[in-house]
């Protein structure tokens, strides 16, 4: 069942349109990742199912209801929403306790005394922090606090929970951690869950699907997998993985395939971007899609290039070789400088 | 707040601002007074006034003094501001409270200071002349005027010269210094042309305030008849006997379009000097020029202004107060008394005028802070007209000076049925220190709002909370420190107004400032000197609770 509706968002914010027709939906259930650069909109979009900016064009629905609907006149005000957000600074009041914090949603709603404290336990339980209801926002980590932001929104069961960039506060190694128990407590509560990111990783291991967005448009959507290994686009490809790129023109066209040149090697790839032959292309292909063709040959979408040097990466290493004016980069085990032979299989390489 | 209710106080503050200003204006275009029966739309008053050579000459006057003191108050406060914020002067964490004490001590009590320390028979004059035979300056003088108006202007330079300074990062003199300049050269080179549009800005200010001076002038150009816009507009009462409400609207009217484009001058500037300020960003770690030798002279320049602009008026006049008479041949040590204290107490309305002031300062201030408060929030995150529309009728006020300000709510006062059982009320004094202060205290409060983070009104919202609840259960307890120190900034602010309840003065309403101004006229200066003894004190009350509630905050 559809949880979310967006129904072509135009949202226009001092003079610039920042959304440009967006149209998505979002199921019961699903984590939703909105995937861009800065400026693509991602937060605006976010901002605007929230209620905190006002769409010009367009509706959103939440369930059955129009919680925004340009044409018909609907705009309910943020606090009528129910939604739950988590704010990239994590918003924590610091004149409230934690308890006082997460409890506040409820106090909104006409909750009793008793059954606040229960379910504000129960919330906090849920995210690890039971024990610290008495504390003040600033004495507790940015991990912590970022529990707390997750907990306040949780608190009064929201339909949807939006999630403005949750991780980017965090170093590294929290990150990492947060990015599991943040996919499996929305997954324990099969909430409806959407956020924001500018991190095409943490995209990939936190949502079931993601949505590109560039300037103001969704690019692609699709699950992680298909981003990463079908892109439809250029931008998509780039933005989804590291890559090499080739800039060529067409030389032959056959069944899906495209021939471009490399350097004077002649490499076929799949024909992503629908180009025929002398059409300007670009090829792409993963850095991990690059293998080095141990022995003599020089077989069929091989190419020879000279080591230029090696960066050992942990567990394996990243080759940088040179192939006349390009350089290209694959991961291997450790090799001799010299002349190598790179496999670049036709179907892992990208024509558009 | 919702919408209605963010219009409903701002159309509030528009009628309270404009009200006023209005009544000025259509007074000023009437033969006679406005609650005469028999008065006609006429010129007169314009031409009257327009005819009147001390009219002129009182414009002159101002216009005299206030290019003076500005040329006296800039260099002193931007030299002293580079002296305190960037050097290793020795002392400077002492001196620097210190070079703000004329702000806030009224100036009419200053002036009395003055004459009573350097006027003819002064405790300093005195003492000179025991040393050279004569006194080498006359106090009562265009030049002593000038003199005096820029040395107690100084602060206000000081004030806006070391925020500018604060923000430079100390590379760039650094880099100077590095290069060979002295610190002197540093000052003038550097330092001081990077922060041009703050000390620009302050200049503006300064000439500003000398338009509106009133204390200085009355009490020291009153003996020689020196006239300023403010003191004649005070005087043109006397002059003809009758109350002349149209002729004095015609000066209200001359000094609010004198101010008037100066205060927008002032917005315009502000605005460029943050944005210059807000270029160079960051100042890292500040490390203090360091000056040598020059350090003595520095200390001495700034503990002879201290000297002459603070502590002898201010020490003179409180020695005055407790003595019965001075003058040549007089033993300080054998006159002393405190009859003037006790004698205080015998008038039931200077008794009143004291208990009304901390009333008026301490209950009064609360309430304008709240008011204040309610308009910013009316404002606050809310792009539309109204909110700019507000945010230049703000700007109103500022060009009435206080007296004038006074004037006109008394007018309000008298001309709106509802409100005149009130106008011999403390309401009519609040209503005017309110709207005097309203651009300053609209400054503090939304200093206080713009600390709040959006994103902390918005989870609000989100929660689920109503406008109206963000405000009351997220905003306001997160402001309230800032709060607090708004109040107490108000409370001195309050404290040492003199000028505004000069027309509003009546049995029940005295405040300390406008019975110093009436008394003066009679010429009792036993009763004078203690009332000031008073109002310093309960000041440097104020002034204590202000610092220690720095200290409990700021760590």
């Amino acid at each position: 069942m559809a949880k979310l509706i967006i129904d072509d968002l135009h949202v226009r914010l001092g003079g610039n349109e920042i959304l440009k027709g967006i149209s998505a939906t979002f199921q019961q259930g699903e984590i939703v990742a909105l995937l861009g650069r800065s400026g693509s909109g991602k937060t605006t979009l976010l901002r605007s199912i929230a209620g905190l900016e006002q769409p010009n064009k367009g509706a959103i629905r939440i369930g059955d209801a129009a919680v925004f609907d340009a044409a018909a006149g609907v705009n309910l005000t943020p606090e009528k929403r129910n939604l739950g957000l988590v704010f990239q600074s994590y918003a924590l009041w610091p004149h409230k306790t934690v308890f006082e914090n997460v409890a506040y949603g409820l106090k909104l709603r006409g909750c009793s005394k008793p059954e606040i404290t229960a379910r504000v336990e129960a919330v906090l339980e849920g995210v690890g922090l039971g024990h610290l209801g008495g504390r003040y926002p600033h004495q507790m980590s940015g991990g912590q606090q970022q529990r707390v932001a997750l907990a306040r929104a949780l608190v009064y069961s929201p339909p949807v929970i939006l999630l403005d960039e949750p991780l980017s506060n965090l170093d590294a190694k929290l990150r990492e951690e947060a990015r599991i128990w943040i996919r499996t407590l929305i997954k324990r509560l099969n909430l409806t869950a959407v956020f924001v990111t500018h991190d095409q990783v943490e995209a990939m291991a936190i949502a079931d699907r993601i949505v590109l967005l560039d300037d103001g448009r969704i690019v692609q959507s699709g699950s992680p997998e298909e981003l990463y290994n079908e892109p439809r686009s250029l931008f998509a490809s780039e933005f989804m993985g590291v890559n090499n790129t080739v800039k060529s023109t067409v030389r032959e066209a056959r069944g899906g395939y495209v021939q471009i040149d490399l350097e004077g090697f002649a490499l076929w790839g799949r024909n992503c971007g629908g180009k025929a032959v002398s059409d300007p292309a670009v090829g792409v292909i993963r850095l991990e899609q690059v293998a080095v063709a141990h022995g003599e040959a020089g077989g069929e979408n091989t190419v020879r290039a000279e080591l230029e040097t090696s960066v050992y990466l942990g567990g394996h290493w990243e080759h940088v070789f040179r192939c006349g004016e390009l350089s290209l980069r694959a991961f291997g085990k450790p090799l001799k400088a010299g002349p190598h032979w790179l496999h670049l299989p036709p179907e892992q390489l990208w024509v558009f | 707040m919702n919408r209605p209710l963010r219009i409903a106080v701002i159309v509030a503050m528009a009628l309270a601002v404009l009200a006023p200003v209005g009544l000025v204006a259509y007074q000023s275009f009437l033969d006679g007074p406005f609650f005469q029966p028999q008065t006609t739309f006429s010129l007169s008053a314009y031409e009257f006034v327009l005819d009147d050579e001390d009219f002129f000459e009182a414009l002159g006057n101002s216009a005299m003094i206030a290019f003076g003191m500005t040329l006296i108050a800039v260099p002193l406060g931007a030299i002293l501001a580079f002296l305190l914020v960037r050097t290793d002067l020795p002392g400077r964490r002492w001196i620097e409270p210190l070079i703000l004490v004329p702000m806030f001590i009224s100036s009419v009590v200053l002036a009395f200071g003055f004459v009573v320390t350097f006027g003819p028979v002064g405790l300093v004059s005195l003492w000179v002349k025991g040393w050279l035979g004569e006194v080498p300056w006359y106090l009562y003088s265009k030049p002593s005027l000038m003199v005096i108006a820029g040395l107690t202007h100084v602060p206000h330079v000081f004030l806006y010269a070391s925020s500018g300074l604060r923000s430079l990062g100390s590379d760039v003199e650094e880099a100077a210094r590095s290069t060979g300049a002295g610190p002197l050269r540093v000052a003038l080179t550097v330092s001081l042309p990077m922060i041009m549009p703050s000390i620009l800005y302050s200049a503006v200010l300064v000439f500003f305030l000398g338009f509106e001076l009133f204390g200085l002038p009355l009490v020291l150009g009153d003996p020689e008849g020196i006239l300023v816009l403010a003191t004649y507009l005070y005087k043109l009462t006397v002059k003809l006997g009758t109350p002349s409400y149209q002729l004095m609207a015609v000066v209200v009217v001359a000094i609010v379009c004198i101010a008037l484009p100066l205060v927008w001058l002032q917005r315009t500037l502000l605005k460029t000097a943050n944005r210059y300020v807000a270029v160079k960003g960051k100042a890292s770690a500040v490390r203090p020029v360091s000056i040598g030798a020059w350090r003595w002279p520095a200390v001495t320049l700034i503990g002879l202004w201290l000297l002459v602009t603070v502590v002898l008026p201010v020490s003179g006049l409180v020695l005055r107060s407790f003595v019965t008479s001075w003058g040549e041949g007089v033993s300080l040590a054998g006159s002393f008394t405190l009859h003037h204290f006790k004698e205080l107490l015998n008038y039931p309305n200077l008794v009143r005028g004291i208990v009304n002031t901390v009333l008026m300062a301490a209950v009064g201030g609360a309430a304008s802070v709240a008011v204040y408060t309610l308009v910013n929030l009316a404002a606050h995150r809310w792009n539309s007209g109204w909110t700019r529309v507000m945010d230049y009728l703000v700007l109103l006020p500022r060009a009435m000076p206080g007296l004038i300000a006074g004037l006109a709510i008394f007018w309000v006062f008298l001309f709106v049925a509802p409100l005149a059982p009130l106008r011999q009320t403390l309401l009519s004094i609040w209503a005017a220190y309110t709207l005097v202060w309203l651009a300053y205290g609209m400054r503090l409060v939304s200093g206080a709002l713009l600390q709040v983070g959006p994103e902390l009104e918005e989870a609000g919202r989100v929660v689920g909370a109503s406008p109206w609840r963000v405000s009351r259960d997220l905003t306001l307890p997160l402001i309230k420190v800032g709060l607090i120190g708004s109040w107490l900034l108000i409370f001195v602010t309050y404290m040492r107004e003199y000028s505004t309840a000069v027309y509003l003065l009546s049995p029940g309403t005295e405040v300390i400032g406008s019975l110093l101004v009436s008394l003066w006229g009679t010429g009792a200066v036993d009763t004078v000197t203690a009332l000031s003894t008073v109002n310093i004190a309960l000041i440097g009350l104020g002034l204590l609770l202000m610092t220690s509630f720095r200290k409990h905050h700021h760590g």
